[in-house]
């Protein structure tokens, strides 16, 4: 196991009855990194977030959280946001959050502090004394990540932490996390918005039906679904030029050339600028969306 | 540890400022202080009505009394009239209130009849007696002081075993403070454990349980919940108690409670059978929340639990009849009807040492017990949703080594 290692999972494998929830999975969440778990409905995330925090036991295979077996003090560096949110309804907002500060070790002073902290950078000052059930879903949603982070964490789980928030507060939260990944903590995130984890994640885990599918840093994931292929905009008669076996019209995503194997990227662009007849405003490599990856995953299997 | 304690308090707090609680805690003394208040006023009309009534005359027909003329024995006005036509006329000229009549054959029947305009009241009833039996001593010669013959029978109860000695005046608190006791015993436990059953099933609906087991164990939050309820209890029983004790000395001039005092003793053994057998209803009722779907569904489970806890009553007669017989007997060794078992008897009799510490002793192991399987399950079943649990899923998983599991079939599985 890498001593770098925030989490690490070892041939896990979790059954329901003849269920197979997770199936031979291993991976490495480092420190300070945002890293992504994707993945189909059913196909196993939320089994294997518990399973790291310790609410699930593995059938077989090791799991290693903050340095060992997690422990009940380790549990008090971990923040989870559940993919089913869960707050006190009848509470006031900040009642509640020095309640749940207290019962991951705060002493009531700091919980009191810190949440009062928080809720002024979440734009929830003035909500302090309301109840959670007063609150707008979007508000709900603000205050239970600031649960998620009041105790200041070194390891936040976070599942689905953008679902029901507007863009302004997906902004919010998107930058809170990423200011906390600045501050050296480690995020494990569960999403499927993939444009989201395009451009937070650094790694990510796809999983689906419990077994592993894609792993490693987002640029390698990316680079290895790229297609031998050319995105560009501009005039001209993209099918004769050579090196290009055929092309396929995107409307205003421009026109993607497929190359002959024998061809290269520089060897087009050469072309496209020596021909007296074309111009040209956009030449990109075709690499694929994480959404086009995560598709032809679920349909390859 | 800390945790606990957090829990614990702030299940209290939370649950203190409850309106129910807070109704339940005050509601309770303030009704009995209305209807003492009630009581007071309809017994104060009913003395001002013999008052009211005037004088009360009388015909002697059968020669019984030996003084005929009028007679303010005990300070009553009772006028003697010779023929019942005077006393009539007395009555409708209301120099008297009402006149009574000893038929000839008094002494075989025991036949008074009573003419008034008005209502007898029920006072005038022992008046009367009171006023007859003393004309019967004066009758009788005998050397007998009056006081005897109106009250033959100041007994005094030696409980050998107890060491309690009771007067008769004290009875009515023999049997009244048992079931006292138990009313107050059932509503304090009943409230504060249904507080942690709803508590509970809250949680869980709430979803609030996944952040809460990734924060403390389950014997954390358990033992944090039952002992912060189990806070709560006791402070309702106490101020209870204090409206008690306050009550039953305001009430000294009542007839029914007069006499009455606050039986520290009983009050010693109550609280210990209490306290046991709090810790036995929270632990059953926390299973019951985390096995429960629905707040709904959970009551379905707990009203069976009260049920089972009030059966002594059912059996009052039986208690009543025989306070040491087969039936009270087998409810006082059941461990959950041991404690209004108990009190009940001691209202009746003295109940056996042996009784009372195998009982406290079969108490004693269910409690721990079922504390500590209720644990087990909890740790269960506290992430398990949309799903009830069969008889055979909670057995199974008091025997499995404790961990959290959740089923294919839930529909809570891995997304």
């Amino acid at each position: 196991m890498q001593s770098d290692a925030t989490i690490s999972v070892r041939q896990v494998i979790k059954n329901y009855g003849s269920f197979r929830a997770v199936d031979d999975l291993s991976f490495d969440v480092y420190t300070g990194e945002v890293f992504a778990m994707l993945g189909p409905n059913g196909s196993g995330k939320t089994t294997t977030i518990r399973m790291i925090l310790d609410i699930l036991k593995p059938d077989s295979g090791q799991i290693s959280v903050l340095g060992g077996v997690i422990t009940d003090a380790a549990k008090d560096r971990i923040g989870y946001l559940p993919e089913e949110r869960g707050l006190y309804r009848s509470v006031k907002v900040l009642e509640m959050m020095v309640y749940l500060g207290m019962l991951k070790g705060m002493s009531r002073p700091d919980a009191r502090q810190r949440s009062l902290e928080l809720l002024e950078l979440l734009e929830l000052g003035d909500h302090t004394k309301s109840k959670v059930s007063e609150l707008s879903k979007g508000m709900q949603q603000k205050v239970q990540f600031a649960v998620t982070v009041l105790h200041h964490p070194s390891l936040i789980i976070v599942d689905e932490p953008f679902s029901g928030l507007d863009p302004v507060n997906t902004r919010v939260v998107k930058d809170l996390l990423l200011s906390f990944r600045a501050d050296g903590g480690t995020v494990v995130m569960s999403t499927h918005q993939m444009w989201q984890v395009e451009e937070m994640a650094d790694r990510l885990l796809m999983i689906d039906r419990g077994a592993q599918k894609l792993y490693g840093r987002l640029e390698d994931i990316r680079q290895q679904y790229a297609l031998h292929a050319i995105v560009v905009e501009g005039q001209g008669d993209w099918a004769a030029l050579p090196g290009v076996d055929h092309i396929e019209h995107n409307g205003r995503e421009g026109t993607t050339l497929y190359l002959k194997p024998e061809a290269t990227s520089a060897s087009v662009l050469a072309a496209i600028a020596t021909a007296a007849d074309m111009t040209i405003d956009r030449f990109e490599l075709a690499i694929p969306s994480l959404n086009d990856i995560f598709i032809q995953v679920v349909e390859d299997r | 540890m800390a945790k606990m304690w957090s829990v614990a308090l702030r299940e209290y707090l939370f649950n203190l400022r409850r309106p129910s609680f807070l109704f339940a805690v005050f509601g309770v003394p303030l009704f009995t202080l209305a209807m003492y208040a009630v009581i007071f006023i309809v017994i104060d009309r009913t003395e001002n009505n013999v008052d009211e009534l005037g004088i009360v005359g009388y015909v002697d027909q059968s020669g019984l009394l030996l003084d005929t003329s009028p007679t303010d024995m005990d300070g009553e006005p009772f006028a003697a009239y010779p023929t019942t036509d005077a006393a009539r006329q007395a009555l409708d000229a209301k120099t008297i209130g009402a006149y009574f009549v000893l038929a000839e054959d008094y002494l075989t029947t025991g036949t008074v009849d009573t003419y008034s305009y008005s209502s007898i009241p029920d006072a005038l009833r022992s008046r009367i007696r009171a006023f007859l039996r003393g004309g019967i001593a004066e009758r009788l010669g005998a050397d007998v002081p009056l006081e005897r013959i109106t009250n033959p029978v100041n007994l005094t109860i030696h409980a050998e075993d107890s060491g309690r000695n009771l007067t008769e005046s004290n009875v009515p608190a023999l049997v009244l403070m048992p079931m006292i006791f138990a009313l107050v015993f059932i509503m304090a436990s009943g409230v504060t454990s249904g507080f942690l059953m709803n508590g509970v099933v809250e949680e869980k609906t709430n979803r609030i349980m996944e952040i809460l087991v990734t924060s403390v164990t389950p014997m954390q939050l358990l033992a944090g919940k039952i002992i912060g309820l189990g806070v709560l209890g006791l402070t309702q029983m106490v101020i209870w108690g204090v409206a008690g004790v306050v009550m039953i000395n305001l009430g000294q001039s009542l007839p029914f409670l007069e006499g009455i005092a606050f039986p520290t003793d009983m009050a010693l053994l109550a609280l210990l059978y209490f306290v046991l057998s709090y810790f036995l209803i929270a632990s059953l009722m926390a299973g019951v929340g985390v096995v429960a779907n629905s707040e709904q569904e959970s009551r379905q489970f707990s009203s069976i639990i009260s049920l089972i806890w009030v059966i002594p009553f059912f059996f009052t007669a039986q208690f009543i009849d025989n306070p040491n017989g087969i039936v009270p007997i087998i409810l006082t060794l059941f461990p959950f009807t041991a404690p209004i078992s108990v009190l009940m008897r001691l209202g009746f009799a003295a109940v056996p040492a042996w009784q009372i510490i195998v009982s406290l002793l079969i108490l004693t192991v269910t409690t721990v017990f079922l504390v500590w399987a209720s644990a087990r399950v909890f740790r269960w079943g506290m992430l398990r949703y949309g799903k009830r649990l069969g008889l055979r899923e909670i057995i199974g998983a008091v025997r499995r080594p404790p961990q959290f599991t959740t089923t294919a079939s839930s529909g809570e599985v891995s997304k």
